[in-house]
């Protein structure tokens, strides 16, 4: 291997809410930043280089946020990045870091990725400020009914994984919505918000924050012989391809497909859905669980949907997905990618706590954005690659 | 026909701030008209940060007051004050070292005239009548040592939590002149776009192909018929949000224009209840009259946009195509 190993040994997120009307956005960042210093027994002076990542300015109104937070992350006199991929941006920001150490251009970084959505209006953004705004969930629509209708799918699909990631975040303290009694029924009958997704198979709006440490291969040496298992970086991906065009498919976009396999190929993972112990996949929309499952060769054409409704994406099916609760229970936009991808770093550390997949050795994590256009992904596993 | 070559946007927004401990605590003295900063180490900031800017360490919230006059550090003159500027007149913007401060904050100076502005001078701030926990609680600075405050005792700070700031940005997009010749056709009635010789794909008002990435010319413009198939389609719950103008569930359509070319996104079927739409209908372009059509939608950043030349789709009632064969054309 010619390049550097990288290794995860510190992870941080806020407790993700509507409004934390508690914190401003410098505040809100330097929660989870300061916890992932904490947990890599770290101060803001041993950092080498800040990563920042955040969906569209639009947002929340603040140009440029990475100017004023540079200094909020202690990067006075450091190289600090700002890192923008829509929707996928927070797996993005955790790559642009890895990439720093595995170049061996940085030996110490962190990665921070945000949204303080209770600031602005998300469907006003995404509507380019004017009336009339179709939001993510009226983009994504079309595609799932094509989904449904390609596969054959059963319309209790998609209120399963409602349910299921909602039961999940149960188990996650930091979590945004807590639904102690969700259910089939309420997911059915909650209103119609994007035909054919229903409110409560929609995520919600949150602010929140997700930081991780990321070092060299002797830093993740020193965290293991410390005993604080670090997870280490086994593949990483990013793959883009243009939103509109004649045959695109945009239920599998290529993009997710190259994205895939490219990590795959890095980590030595041939058949995805017995190497991999557990995945965190970017789900707004209840659906995109079997389209990913599908988008990224976990489960052939045609029967993601069978996985989801074996039970084999459950907590304790054989291939969960989304312990954390997904976004599907917290999207803070611009740190959703990071929330997947700080969470696949817990559960092979084995310090995920009460979401912890009995022995997740090899975890996936994914995010995109746009218009199912950007992908990000990375494997990490507990054993150094 | 032509149309103009650039389209000028304006978006609007009342964001709202959570101040946070820290700048929350300093509006709120603000309301009682007092300056506070924290101290960091020797120093003492003003405005207050939750955290010394030079090494990111979370500071005590030890706040300290300062001035409220102070020495001006450095200055601007602004000669032609414009709508967003904080005084109608001429002013200077200025950093002032308030008194028992180690930083400069930024504010504006009214002297009356650019000679009677210089570093070193003394200014005291002037007062708002009712102030609201925002920094134009001081209205200004004023030369000399006295604040200029109102009559009568300011009371108890008021606790203050949140700004809202209002964001407004008016923007002009310059038109490609694919896109101008692609709304004069619009104007005309004529729907019309270029096909790629390298893929055959057909795009509109791009002037390029998105899957070879080479340029498409005028000699590549192709009229297109105002007919198609509806092949997907979402209806949508508006949900309400500043600027927002529905209020009732509305579909809006990907329309595939015959021949299996280009797809028109986030259109209107007319004449057909939301429950109505389905993947595969056959729909024809309901153009605006002549007079009312108006390029103003037509910006670089939408591609292929019909808005102001096309109202909406309206089914002819010929039957149905398959719908697996539309359904992933959303856009
Ligand atoms: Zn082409």
């Amino acid at each position: 291997m010619t390049h550097e190993r990288v290794a995860v040994v510190g992870i941080g997120q806020t407790k993700h809410k509507k409004r934390r009307d508690d914190l401003s956005i410098a505040g809100l960042v330097r929660e989870a930043a300061q916890r992932a210093l904490d947990d890599a027994r770290m101060t803001w002076s041993d950092i080498d280089a800040v990563v920042i990542g955040k969906a569209p300015d639009i947002f929340e109104g603040v140009m440029k946020p990475e100017l004023y937070l540079s200094d909020a992350l202690g990067g006075a006199g450091k190289p600090v990045f700002r890192v923008h991929t829509a929707g996928s941006v927070g797996g993005s920001t955790a790559i642009v870091a890895s990439h720093l150490i595995s170049s061996r251009v940085h030996r110490r970084v962190l990665a921070v990725a945000w949204e303080k959505q209770s600031e602005g209006n998300a469907q006003f953004g995404l509507g380019g400020g004017k009336s009339g705004s179709i939001g993510a969930g009226g983009a994504f629509a079309p595609w799932i009914r094509a989904y449904i209708r390609k596969s054959g799918a059963p319309e209790h699909i998609g209120w399963q994984v409602a349910v299921k990631d909602r039961q999940n975040a149960l188990r996650n303290e930091y979590a945004h919505l807590q639904l102690k009694d969700i259910s089939i029924d309420k997911v059915r009958e909650s209103p119609m918000m994007w035909d054919p997704l229903h409110f409560l198979e929609s995520c919600p709006s949150s602010d929140g924050a997700g930081a991780i440490v990321l070092t060299d291969e002797a830093g993740g040496d020193a965290a293991a012989a410390d005993g604080r298992a670090p997870a280490w970086v086994l593949g990483t991906s990013m793959r883009s391809e243009p939103s509109s065009f004649n045959g695109r498919d945009p239920i599998r976009p290529q993009a997710g497909v190259d994205c895939a396999w490219d990590v795959y190929r890095q980590a030595g993972i041939t058949d995805p859905r017995r190497q991999i112990d557990v995945a965190e996949l970017y789900v707004p929309f209840s659906w995109y669980e079997p389209m990913w499952l599908e988008g990224h060769d976990i489960a052939p054409v045609g029967e993601g949907w069978k996985m989801v409704d074996r039970g084999e994406t459950a907590f304790d099916g054989d291939f969960p997905v989304n312990p954390s609760g997904g976004v599907l229970s917290s999207n803070p936009i611009g740190a959703s990618g990071m929330l997947r991808f700080l969470e696949a770093a817990l559960q092979v550390r084995g310090t995920a706590g009460e979401h912890q997949v009995d022995g997740a050795k090899v975890a996936l994590a994914q995010a995109y954005g746009a218009a199912a256009q950007y992908f990000a992904m990375w494997a990490v596993g507990t054993d150094k690659p | 026909m032509t149309v103009s070559t650039q389209t000028v946007s304006t978006i609007q927004f009342p964001y709202k701030r959570t101040l946070g401990p820290v700048m929350g605590r300093f509006f709120s003295e603000l309301t009682a008209r007092r300056i506070v900063g924290i101290r960091s180490g020797e120093r003492v900031i003003v405005p207050p940060m939750e955290y010394d800017p030079e090494t990111g360490n979370e500071l005590a919230r030890d706040f300290v007051e300062v001035g409220p006059a102070g020495t001006v550090r450095s200055w601007t003159w602004v000669a032609e004050p414009i709508a967003s500027h904080p005084l109608d007149r001429p002013f200077a913007f200025v950093l002032i070292r308030l008194d028992g401060a180690d930083t400069d904050l930024v504010h504006v100076l009214d002297a009356g005239a650019e000679d009677a502005v210089h570093t070193g001078m003394r200014v005291a701030p002037r007062w708002r009548d009712e102030p609201v926990g925002r920094i134009d609680d001081i209205v200004c600075f004023v030369p000399g040592e006295r604040a200029e405050t109102p009559e009568g005792e300011p009371g108890e700070a008021q606790e203050v939590t949140t700004m809202e700031y209002f964001s407004t940005i008016t923007y002009t997009d310059v038109l490609s002149p694919t896109l101008v010749r692609y709304a004069s056709n619009l104007r005309a009635g004529k729907l019309t776009g270029q096909r790629c010789p390298q893929c055959n794909r057909v795009f509109l008002g791009r002037g390029y192909c998105s899957v070879d990435a080479i340029r498409l010319g005028p000699e590549l413009d192709e009229d297109l018929p105002d007919r198609g198939v509806v092949s997907n389609y979402t209806i949508v719950t508006p949900t309400p949000y500043p600027g927002q103008k529905e209020t009732e569930p509305f579909a809006r359509a990907s329309v595939v224009l015959e021949g299996d070319e280009m797809v028109i996104a986030q259109q209107q079927i007319l004449d057909l209840p939301v429950s109505e739409i389905r993947v595969g209908m056959r729909v024809r372009a309901e153009w605006m009259p002549e007079a009312e059509r108006d390029a103003a939608e037509i910006t670089s950043k939408g591609w292929g946009t019909v808005a102001g030349f096309i109202r909406g789709w309206r089914p002819t009632g010929e039957p149905d195509e398959p719908a697996e064969q539309y359904m992933n054309r959303v856009f």
